[in-house]
């Protein structure tokens, strides 16, 4: 068909998907790295059924992003002709939300091997515990939740305990790869490097190096350097001072 | 495909699963509140986080739950650290249990080092953009290099990198600041055991994987080729450690005046000294031999052969008892094997005809059985087709030939005009001067080409002793 044939709507239809599509992308970009951050800790003194259910629900909704977002990414990799700059986004799209479902694979696994690992059936368990120094608290599931579905929600299916969960995602992955032929080496970065340094606004001034550095000196300004000599400054390795 | 050339059936890779099973149990003891290490608080400028110990407190901990000294526990608490179960806050590039009041804190077991989950690029990728954005500059040098590889390498997923840093970053900003000092902390205790800085010892080093042992797939036909591996196993021939050690220590003593590393060369070494008068004196082309040399020969026939200059005295005496079929026919198969796979049919054609049929000229005197075989072998010939009849003559030669060549008046005449080449001991200043005097070496295509000379020479002097010419001589006189 020709391209002036296609009416505007279908081209503003389109284009709206895209946008869509990169939003949901942003939004699961989200919900993977909030998970990421609790999923630390887990088997820690902090985990907890509590922790385990807040899981369970930024689970839920990955689920329901990213198959939203693999049938929209299908059907608009489908159908499509050859239209340059629209294909190279969508492709672009594909390689991301690839590597976004790897990565999230990858952390489920560990989570899953985890709660079997420190299983929390019983009292006793509790102790076994890890102590980490966490003091705990909900804040990153509260931003989790606050992620929502750029579409309108309705059609997806109930997400699977976590191991149905993996073996799906893994099908999921396997049919991704043999549907589309999308090279994954054509799509180019957007983005140069070191661009994203000190892009993050600090509300404080200080960096962890810094609060290392006082924990140092706060804590025994007479031992550093790896003797007790008083000129040592070195390293243990390279004292020669002795 | 991949081709793997070794033969220990999976035992190259270094499984540390099960140590790290131990190591894990060990760990969750002593994180126990009641019976593990005890716990300080660590006090930052106005927060306190708990859970902090010290070097020596953990030490004796472990000292006293395994019953082991100071030293061992020392070591084990290092592997503990170097492992990255539990980390050190200050100095937290050096990896070691240091046994005073430094303070230490457990890793969370997100961060355990599994080998079933390993820690790949794209995590240390998203791991250096997370460091960067906190604050220009905080990236090492190798960091640095490794980031601009990365984005290299990684291209394609670049932006997915950057966009799961930002909201790793923004989601760990909700915490509380403790709570992110602690996970900041064990992210860098994590990366450090994984991705060492250079030249720094690390404790996950293993050699070449060439199995994946965490690869769960085991076929039915890996299974059967295990078994019938073990099968053989079990049916190979033993020996006692008593006799394969005697043996050991009968070759050491044969052989320990020999040894250029445990004997002083006579007469100098010559890397050492830089005179190369050892090396004259044992060219493969040396009319007088030195007497380490001749003594060498008499420890085995092997010994003998391998030398060019010993095969040659060998010869001689072969020939003055015209029994040299039996050599001949062990270099004719020498040269089979060496030689090019385009002159073996040739090669084996002369061979047959000149050693193999009754009546040939040097006819051999092997069994029935093994010439069979050997005649059988010719018709399709190939490199090793005449291995049964060649080990079979060496074993003739080594049982008779040779002892009676040890006790031939040839060799004891070369006995003595071996020489005994005096020891020098130069000086430092007579080291240089030789130095400077050094002359070029002979060049080894030269060598070899006089080998080669001499070879024909031989090769023609000793042509087969017809036996027909002797008779005829004999009846003659």
């Amino acid at each position: 068909m020709n391209r002036w044939r296609r009416s505007v709507g279908e081209l503003q239809a389109r284009r709206q998907q895209v946008t869509e599509c990169e939003q949901a992308l942003a939004a699961l970009s989200k919900v993977t790295a909030c998970f990421q951050q609790m999923a630390s800790s887990l088997g820690s003194n902090t985990d907890g059924s509590g922790l385990r259910e807040e899981l369970a629900d930024i689970r839920a909704m990955a689920h329901r992003i990213y198959t939203g977002l693999h049938k929209r990414l299908i059907t608009l990799l489908t159908e499509m002709e050859q239209r340059q700059e629209d294909r190279e986004q969508v492709e672009r799209l594909w390689v991301l939300f690839l590597s976004s479902l790897e990565t999230f694979q990858k952390d489920l696994q560990k989570t899953s091997s985890l709660q079997e690992l420190f299983p929390l059936t019983q009292r006793r368990d509790r102790s076994t515990l890890i102590k980490t120094g966490y003091s705990g608290g909900s804040e990153v599931a509260a931003r989790a939740a606050t992620v929502q579905t750029p579409w309108v929600s309705g059609e997806e299916e109930r997400c699977p305990d976590l191991q149905k969960q993996i073996s799906r995602m893994d099908s999921l992955l396997q049919e991704m790869l043999q549907t589309v032929n999308v090279p994954v080496w054509t799509v180019e970065a957007t983005q140069e490097a070191w661009l994203e340094v000190g892009k993050e606004e600090h509300h404080d001034d200080e960096t962890l190096e810094d609060l290392m550095q006082v924990e140092v000196i706060s804590q025994d300004s007479t031992t550093t350097g790896c003797c007790h000599h008083l000129n040592c400054r070195l390293g243990c390795l390279l004292c020669l001072v002795n | 495909m991949t081709i793997r050339s070794n033969r220990d059936h999976a035992q190259h890779y270094r499984p540390r699963m099960t140590c790290l099973k131990k190591v894990e149990a060990l760990v969750v003891e002593m994180q126990d509140s009641k019976s593990g290490v005890t716990a300080t608080e660590q006090k930052l400028n106005v927060t306190t986080i708990p859970h902090v110990m010290t070097g020596q407190d953990i030490l004796a901990w472990i000292a006293n739950k395994m019953k082991m000294d100071a030293e061992e526990a020392q070591a084990l608490g290092t592997m503990l650290v170097a492992y990255g179960y539990i980390y050190p806050l200050q100095d937290h590039k050096k990896l070691i249990l240091k046994p005073d009041g430094s303070f230490f804190r457990f890793q969370t077991p997100y961060f355990w080092p599994v080998q079933k989950w390993q820690a790949e690029d794209i995590d240390y990728a998203i791991y250096l953009a997370k460091r960067n954005m906190r604050k220009k500059g905080t990236l090492e040098v190798y960091e640095q290099a490794r980031y601009n590889e990365f984005h290299k390498w990684l291209n394609p997923k670049w932006d997915f990198i950057v966009m799961q840093a930002t909201e790793q970053y923004r989601a760990n900003k909700q915490r509380q600041k403790a709570d992110r000092v602690v996970f900041d902390c064990q992210e860098r205790a994590y990366w450090i055991v994984q991705r060492p800085p250079p030249r720094a010892h690390s404790a996950l080093d293993c050699m070449d994987r060439l199995v994946d042992p965490n690869d769960e797939t085991r076929t039915y036909d890996h299974y059967r080729r295990t078994t019938i591996y073990l099968q053989q196993a079990m049916a190979r021939s033993r020996v006692k450690s008593t006799v394969s050690l005697g043996a050991l220590v009968k070759y050491i003593n044969t052989y320990k005046n020999h040894d250029p590393f445990l004997a002083p060369c006579t007469p100098s070494n010559p890397w050492l000294s830089e005179d190369d008068t050892y090396w004259e004196l044992n060219l493969p082309t040396v009319e007088v031999p030195t007497k380490m040399r001749v003594e060498r020969w008499s420890f085995s026939l092997m010994d003998l052969f391998n030398d060019p200059r010993g095969r040659k005295d060998f010869k001689l005496f072969l020939k003055k008892e015209f029994s040299g079929e039996n050599m001949a026919f062990w270099e004719a198969a020498e040269d089979m094997v060496w030689g090019s796979a385009a002159s073996m049919a040739d090669q084996s054609q002369t061979i047959f005809k000149t050693f193999l049929i009754p009546g040939a000229p040097r006819w051999i005197n092997i069994d029935g059985r093994t010439m069979g075989l050997t005649v059988k072998g010719l018709e399709h010939p190939h490199r090793y087709v005449l291995d049964a009849a060649q080990t079979h003559v060496f074993l003739l030669m080594k049982k008779d030939t040779f002892f009676r060549y040890l006790k031939s008046p040839v060799y004891k005449d070369m006995q003595k005009r071996a020489i005994v080449p005096p020891l020098h001991n130069y000086s430092d200043a007579q080291v240089e001067q030789n130095a400077r005097n050094r002359r070029p070496g002979t060049d080894p295509i030269l060598i070899w080409q006089q080998l080669e000379t001499e070879r024909k020479a031989a090769d023609l002097a000793g042509k087969p002793v017809d036996i027909s010419t002797i008779k005829n001589k004999i009846d003659r006189k």
